[in-house]
């Protein structure tokens, strides 16, 4: 059985700064052969959301609750969330 | 004990909490709004979590205290919403058989949310509304 292609999508869920700048609490990306891994998944966002790039808002990406690496493998069914950097206290 | 809540925090309530019976010692850590910041005058701030990230870091956090001082029992509670000039935002809370084991660990408690807890804070200040600056979380 193939899977329909948005079987093969992420959701990544947005936070604080990075939220009000994309606009949306989380964002959909298809996973793609040229899409694996975290560093390309920051790649994909950069170029999808200039205005993210442009706000020079670094993030870490966090995958099933962790702290990701660029190197980190991505499956459709991770928890992935933008985390910009964080001020609680 | 670990806590992310729009509820007021009640500190009595976390130092009756953090009791125990053979504890000798008992700290508690508050966090509360400053009325300024480093370029004016704040009047409230508004904090957004990362809810189901922030409560595992908070257990983990908890465990890392627990094991390496062998405290009796360990609060920390984060609030979330707007809050205003002097509202609490975060206590932490240690109890344990004598003072450097809780001093220690209420540090290490607040030090930790501070450092790896996905919370972000916004401030209403006369510049505007404004993410404040924070500290990327890194890979363990």
């Amino acid at each position: 059985m193939t899977k329909k292609e948005s079987d093969l999508a992420i959701t990544v869920k947005l936070f604080a700064s990075s939220r009000e700048i994309i606009g949306k609490d989380k964002i959909r990306l298809k996973l793609t052969d040229q899409m694996t891994t975290v560093g390309d998944l920051r790649k994909a966002i950069l170029e999808l959301y200039p205005s993210l790039h442009s706000s020079k808002v670094h993030f870490a990406i966090a995958v099933n609750h962790k702290v990701a690496t660029d190197t980190t493998a991505l499956n459709h069914l991770d928890e992935v969330a933008l985390l910009p950097p964080i001020s609680g206290g | 004990m670990i806590s992310i809540t729009e509820s007021p925090i009640d500190v009595f309530k976390v130092l009756m909490e953090v009791q125990d019976r053979s504890a000798g010692a008992t700290t508690v850590f508050t966090g509360s709004i400053r009325d300024h910041n480093d370029k004016g005058t704040v009047s409230e701030l508004y904090y957004e979590a990362y809810k189901e990230m922030a409560e595992e870091i908070l257990v983990e956090i908890e465990n890392e205290v627990i094991k390496r001082w062998h405290v009796k029992k360990f609060i920390a509670i984060h609030r979330t919403g707007n809050l205003k000039v002097s509202d609490i935002s975060v206590a932490v809370a240690v109890s344990s058989e004598h003072r450097k084991e809780a001093f220690e660990a209420c540090r290490y408690g607040i030090d930790s949310i501070k450092s790896r807890v996905p919370i972000w804070k916004k401030e209403v200040s006369e510049l505007g509304t404004l993410w404040t600056d924070g500290v990327l979380v890194n890979h363990d």
